[in-house]
């Protein structure tokens, strides 16, 4: 009997909080910010440390909540399913890239619109302390003479060292045995005890501890040497030929659902665009080991696009059997 | 010297500090109590909120909600039969039937004390040996954890109860829980039947919370009309006699519990269970037989937890590597406010060690005020009507749930495991050996195949790994010689050797 009342009272209510939100300026509220992984994890830092900025140029409130689990498939696919008002946003990584890939969802970074790509991490090739191999060319021709030997620390396929890994075979051969672990903190501790050779790793995780004398850098993933780790020879020293892949790097970003109105679209591009720029931000990142990009527009979607194809080939034509489905297939030009 | 003694009273005697301190240990309390609001996720959300303070005052409120969480956790355990965080598991074996003996004070009485007992000793540990149980904690390779799992599974034993096979059974009901999700060397997705939504794996706190709030909810309902115990407010301080009494016993599980806290693979969860068995081992006339109300029993994995607190610190600020989730997170915050967190840490800014010895001291003191207040009130939970008491513990457990993950998805899971084990439960299955299995699970599965790729996947390789270095060997032994003494094999050797 309540029927009649309630469903024009609805309306009602309905039609105002259209109104409302067609003439009230975006952002009128709170802001839901879904993090893709766990908190203390590098996207969860870089999240953490960026929102206080960007709440305090939008002045609104950014609540954050970590999503973690399924290599990010959950967050995403949560904040693609939420109502497209530019209320939702999602603080991701680089892995949505390769979801077809390894046949872990349909979606990629293409199906939503890119708010800001914030930065891109360093990688960087370690071994412990006390290993026999100065540089990369030393370990890979200890490698290519003892094949299958070596322990190399990995975080499970798609993970940055399985990328890296592939990078290198793409050019030059390299046949070691696999050791997976949760992520890049089990892995270094592994290295720091010695129970594994060399890793591939994020700058922000493994700087610290080459800085402090406990682990080497072998080289660094750039064509030129860092600043930061000098001394550390960059890969291309011992393998000119994967300059093709480069520059490359697990990077972070934030995104929003791709029907979202033009003007809350804008609105958080030249937040996001001030947030990054901030003195206090680029110094976190310089001191977390990554590069700021400070990208939206054309210019994000390029990056995520040769990203992509450099990542799918590399890997593709490493080892074609641990993919679900081929670059090719789908749609993914050669880098 | 005098340095390093000013960065130890920092927090003693800024007011500021001395009140943050105290708050995050108070919230801690009350966070740690709620099955489901985890420490880690309060310190994650901390981080955000205190981007703009100077990081001493950060660290103190990290440093007493991480104290005081791990603590909280016993409370609901005793009063209600649902621990409120892994680490409190053990604590209601000996805590509940405690609470339905009407001592529920007594027992919160002692777990509040063995918990700062073994808080300081953990402190004392951390100052102490820090770097020491550093190196030593490196020095475990994936076919320690390997066998520490193992080792694990046999405190099956300890933990089900009357029947061995029925524990069995649960241990690997749990294990085959805790497998479900992305495999993590191929990220292929296993026992996930195709479902998107089970991709992330069945977070263990949602089996946790389900299996002993929502199924222990529904278990009541059989006892609806049953008048609660009255409770004994008056011996709510343990007598002097008392703690002395168990000072042996707490500091040994003090030990295990730090040393298991320090390795980066294990934390207070596993440690409780371990001293729990210690106990259960070692303790030959317990107050009451374990399980029926054994003081033992609330002392082992209540001193352990709390000891492993300490223990984790040592990896964080020796080497910069996380020992457990919390002190993940308060990586992520020394690097939010500008330091590094490495092993150059201790060098380049010492007061930070200090700092955080002398806080955890403060910290734990705050417990003890706090702990021994406020039991009266606490004791007459039990005594509200299940009617009230039955609902309001479903609602806990759903938001509980939900805030993990802000997953409906794993409430809906969290009920079907509540079914489950209201079903298990009837059947005469203990809860124990299925969050035993979800933990270790996927720590055997991992260590495994780390051990087994490290040697080429060689079997032969891989056993002689195992008796070839010393610290795997003393494992190893220990397995063998647990099996032995569990086994028919012993009353077997024994008669052998008798009749020669």
């Amino acid at each position: 009997m309540f029927k009649p009342i309630l469903a024009p009272l609805a309306l009602a209510v309905g039609s105002l909080a259209l109104a409302g939100t067609a003439q009230a300026e975006y952002p009128e509220r709170n802001i839901q910010a879904t993090i893709q992984w766990g908190a203390g994890g590098a996207t969860d830092n870089v999240a953490r440390s960026l929102t206080p900025h960007v709440e305090d140029i939008l002045d609104t409130t950014l609540v954050l909540t970590n999503r973690a689990g399924g290599t990010g498939v959950i967050g995403m696919n949560h904040v693609m399913r939420q109502r497209p008002d530019g209320y939702n946003l999602l603080y991701g990584a680089e892995n949505p890239l390769l979801y077809p890939l390894m046949g872990l969802a349909d979606f990629t970074y293409d199906d939503m619109h890119t708010v800001n790509i914030i930065g891109q991490g360093l990688v960087v090739i370690a071994a412990p302390a006390d290993s026999p191999y100065d540089n990369f060319s030393e370990l890979l021709e200890h490698a290519q003479e003892n094949p299958g030997e070596l322990r190399m620390g990995g975080t499970g396929a798609g993970g940055l060292p399985s990328t890296v890994y592939a990078m290198i075979n793409a050019v030059d051969e390299l046949d070691v045995r696999t050791v997976t672990f949760g992520g890049d903190g089990p892995g270094i501790t592994a290295m720091l005890g010695g129970h594994i050779d060399f890793m591939p790793l994020s700058l922000a995780a493994a700087g610290e501890q080459i800085r402090g004398g406990e682990m080497k850098g072998l080289a660094v993933l750039t064509t030129e040497e860092i600043d930061s780790l000098p001394e550390v020879p960059p890969i291309t020293e011992a393998l000119p030929d994967i300059e093709s892949f480069l520059p490359w790097g697990p990077f972070w970003g934030v995104f929003v659902h791709e029907d979202t109105p033009d003007e809350a679209k804008a609105t958080l591009e030249s937040a996001y665009e001030e947030a990054v720029g901030r003195e206090e931000f680029q110094e976190f990142l310089q001191n977390f080991g990554a590069e700021a990009l400070n990208l939206n527009g054309e210019e994000a979607e390029q990056y995520l696009d040769n990203w992509q194809s450099v990542t799918a080939w590399a890997m593709y034509e490493a080892d074609a059997g641990i993919l679900e489905a081929t670059p090719e297939e789908l749609g993914i030009p050669r880098p | 010297m005098s340095d390093t003694f000013s960065y130890l009273l920092m927090a003693w005697l800024d007011p500021q500090l001395l009140l943050l301190t105290a708050v995050g240990t108070l919230a801690g309390i009350y966070v740690g109590a709620i099955p489901g609001l985890s420490v880690t996720m309060a310190a994650s959300i901390l981080i955000s909120f205190t981007f703009s303070w100077d990081i001493n005052n950060a660290l103190a409120l990290m440093v007493g909600i991480y104290v005081g969480g791990v603590y909280g956790g016993s409370r609901t355990a005793i009063l209600l039969n649902i621990p409120g965080a892994p680490s409190a598991v053990t604590t209601a074996f000996d805590g509940y039937p405690l609470a339905q003996r009407g001592e529920a004070g007594r027992a919160i009485g002692l777990s509040t004390v063995m918990s700062v007992i073994g808080g300081l000793l953990g402190t004392l540990v951390l100052a102490g040996t820090a770097p020491y149980l550093a190196d030593m904690a490196l020095e475990f390779a994936p076919r320690d954890y390997f066998l520490i799992a193992v080792l694990g599974l046999l405190l099956v034993s300890t933990l089900s109860g009357k029947s061995l096979a029925r524990g069995i059974f649960s241990v690997a009901l749990g294990g085959i829980i805790g497998l479900v999700g992305m495999d993590m060397v191929t990220a292929q997705p296993r026992l996930t039947m195709g479902s998107m939504a089970l991709m992330g794996g069945i977070h263990y706190v949602v089996v946790m919370i389900g299996l002993f709030g929502a199924a222990e909810a529904f278990y009541q309902l059989h006892n609806l009309n049953r008048v609660p115990v009255k409770q004994k407010v008056d011996k709510i301080i343990p007598p002097l006699k008392m703690v002395l009494k168990y000072l042996p016993l707490s500091v040994r599980t003090s030990i295990i519990g730090v040393v298991v806290g320090a390795l980066p693979g294990t934390g207070g969860d596993i440690a409780s269970l371990f001293a729990y068995d210690h106990a259960k081992r070692t303790v030959k006339n317990p107050s009451s037989p374990f399980g029926e109300g054994a003081y033992e029993g609330l002392v082992a994995p209540e001193t352990a937890n709390n000891a492993a607190v300490g223990g984790a610190y040592v990896p964080m600020l020796t080497l910069g590597m996380p020992g457990d989730a919390v002190t993940a997170v308060i990586i992520g915050a020394l690097v939010i406010h500008g330091l590094n967190p490495g092993p150059m840490l201790m060098i380049e800014t010492p007061h930070i060690f200090w700092f955080t010895v002398g806080n955890l001291a403060l910290a734990n003191l705050f417990l003890l005020l706090f702990g021994l207040t406020g039991i009266k009130v606490f004791s007459k939970v039990v005594e509200v009507p299940k009617a009230l008491m039955i609902p309001l513990i479903l609602v806990l457990c759903v938001v509980g749930t939900y805030s993990i993950n802000s997953n409906m998805m794993e409430v809906y899971w969290m009920l079907g495991f509540g079914i489950l084990g209201y079903w298990l439960k009837v059947f005469g299955f203990q809860m124990g050996p299925i969050i035993l299995g979800v933990i270790l699970g996927p720590l055997l599965d991992e260590t495994y195949r780390q051990a087994m790729s490290s040697v080429g996947d060689d079997t032969g390789q891989f056993l002689l790994a195992l008796v070839a270095n010393p610290l795997s060997l003393v494992l190893t032994l220990v397995i063998v010689l647990v099996l032995l003494s569990q086994t028919p094999l012993k009353p077997w050797v024994k008669r052998r050797l008798s009749r020669q």
